[in-house]
């Protein structure tokens, strides 16, 4: 225990020594919300209008998941360079187990995310409305999950990619599947409609539907908004996402960067 | 060096069929969704609208991708080798700034052929007109991605600033939603997004591929003089700042 609290130590100094990298995802975040929802605002049809009335408020949610989501990602970044500068060595080298190691890196990346992501959530409910105190847990446990299941999925890219290019490059694909398919950018009816209509396939339907991203944004929307309707089952989605990823990037980071 | 720089983009075949996929995701993925959420008032036909300016915005990324080479090339020690080269420092740059915006032109070609199928019907002039827009606007990327890379020397400020600017260029641009909507809804986004050159690549495309009836473009000189403009400041500005900060080192 005490060897993944050196692990957290040093990537959390690490994640301090980027303010580059935080002032940067913040413009990215609050461009996205200041500049595209309140552009997107004025050009929503009547009939989404009247599900989610304003863009703005729709979005504020899928905000904080996009932020949650960059910043848990990052860890990514490091261990990507970490292999590419051969630094992962020093790390080996440290008098702790592989397993310690890994999981020290998988949770770092996910509390870093959460950090990061609070003033962003801050910001969704001053702009919303203040959730009462379980549904606050709740939502902090979610985001969580989410977060460690993210972390979990770029040291999976990072260790198996050679050169910055490339893991940019997974890490824009990731970006693209699990934000475009989701409930983050606009609402799952939409998605789900098409489906029925036939001009969307079944497979991505059901994949928006069971993706962490929808699930998480969506139980803070029903907290803060009161719609869409909440389903016990997403925490579920999440869980899995969360056991997946961690289980299977604790077990990438042992195997693959002893390689060479 | 346009040669050389060509051919290494088309050894990463894994990254430029990588690259195709995200754009026909996000076709597939957001043009289709966001198109149903999007008033017809507002704009006739919102699909077409973003398959347009996802062209634009996916030249705009592939160009700026030699920046990212540079800093490969810093990393591994090819930067000294391309110094000794008997070139000089300026032929140095012109040829990285051309063949950066030439491999992305290239790449972004068939990723254009699929706009088109999706588009429809192109007055061929104007479109031959707004190909060489884009072609200067891919020149002039490259350009703006090479000065910023050897003014920061540092991958990671780079990766991150090239996100800001994406972020803010791109959204404040006729890209993802029309100049008259965005002049509605703030007008200081109205006005960065009348001087962006992502606008004037994005309408010119648009006026090029004959959709112009859902952009608000009386006058496509003015775009075309804007993207010439952009041309020519990052590569000769560019030119005389690579050739002060190429040697040194100091990359990170």
């Amino acid at each position: 225990m005490k060897a993944v609290l050196h692990i957290l130590e040093h990537d959390f100094r690490n994640f301090f020594r980027y303010k580059w990298w935080l002032v940067g995802l913040i413009s990215m975040n609050l461009a996205d919300l200041f500049i595209m929802a309140i552009v997107y605002n004025r050009m929503i049809s009547d009939e989404v209008a009247q599900q989610i009335t304003s863009y703005f408020n729709f979005f504020a949610p899928g905000l904080a998941v996009t932020g949650l989501f960059a910043s848990a990602f990052m860890i990514g970044r490091e261990i990507n360079m970490e292999r590419r500068r051969e630094v992962h060595h020093y790390m080996l080298s440290l008098p702790m187990t592989r397993l310690e190691l890994a999981i020290g890196r998988v949770l770092s990346g996910g509390l870093r995310g959460m950090l990061y992501m609070l003033p962003l959530l801050l910001t969704c409910f001053l702009f919303l409305d203040f959730p009462t105190i379980w549904q606050l847990l709740l939502i902090l446990a979610v985001l969580f999950l989410l977060a460690i299941g993210i972390s979990g999925l770029s040291i999976a890219i990072a260790v198996s990619t050679s050169s910055l290019e490339k893991f940019i490059t997974a890490r824009g694909l990731v970006y693209y599947t699990l934000f475009f398919c989701s409930s983050v950018f606009y609402p799952l009816s939409l998605i789900q409609q098409l489906g029925r209509d036939g001009k969307f396939p079944m497979i991505l339907v059901t994949m928006a539907e069971v993706n962490p991203l929808s699930s998480a944004s969506d139980m803070i929307r029903y907290f803060l908004l009161g719609y869409p309707p909440f389903y016990f089952v997403s925490i579920i989605n999440v869980l899995v996402f969360a056991a997946i990823f961690t289980f299977g990037a604790t077990f990438a980071y042992m195997k693959i960067i002893e390689r060479k | 060096m346009v040669e050389r720089d060509i051919r290494l983009f088309f050894q990463y075949k894994f990254l430029i069929i990588i690259r195709a996929i995200w754009f026909i995701s996000q076709i597939v993925l957001f043009g289709l969704i966001a198109s149903r959420m999007i008033s017809t008032d507002a704009v006739q036909d919102y699909f077409r609208y973003y398959v347009a300016g996802l062209s634009v915005m996916t030249l705009y990324s592939a160009a700026i991708f030699i920046g990212f080479d540079i800093y490969e090339e810093a990393e591994h020690g090819v930067f000294e080798y391309l110094l000794s080269l008997p070139v000089s420092r300026r032929q140095l740059v012109l040829g990285r700034s051309i063949g950066g915006g030439l491999r992305a032109f290239i790449y972004v070609g068939p990723l254009i052929g699929i706009s088109l199928y999706v588009l429809g019907s192109v007055n061929p002039l104007s479109f031959l007109v707004s190909l060489f827009a884009l072609f200067l606007f891919s020149f002039g990327v490259s350009g703006m991605s090479i000065t910023i890379a050897v003014i920061i020397k540092s991958s990671d400020r780079f990766d991150i600033l090239m996100g800001v600017l994406d972020a803010l260029i791109v959204r404040l641009s006729t890209v993802m939603y029309p100049l008259a909507v965005v002049q509605t809804a703030n007008p200081l986004y109205g006005g960065v997004a009348s001087f962006n050159p992502i606008t004037y690549a994005a309408d010119l495309f648009r006026w090029g591929t004959g959709i112009e009836a859902i952009i608000t473009l009386d006058n496509p000189l003015m775009p075309l003089l804007g993207i010439i403009a952009f041309f020519a400041f990052f590569t000769f500005v560019g030119v005389t700042i690579y050739d002060r900060r190429i040697e040194g080192g100091g990359w990170q």
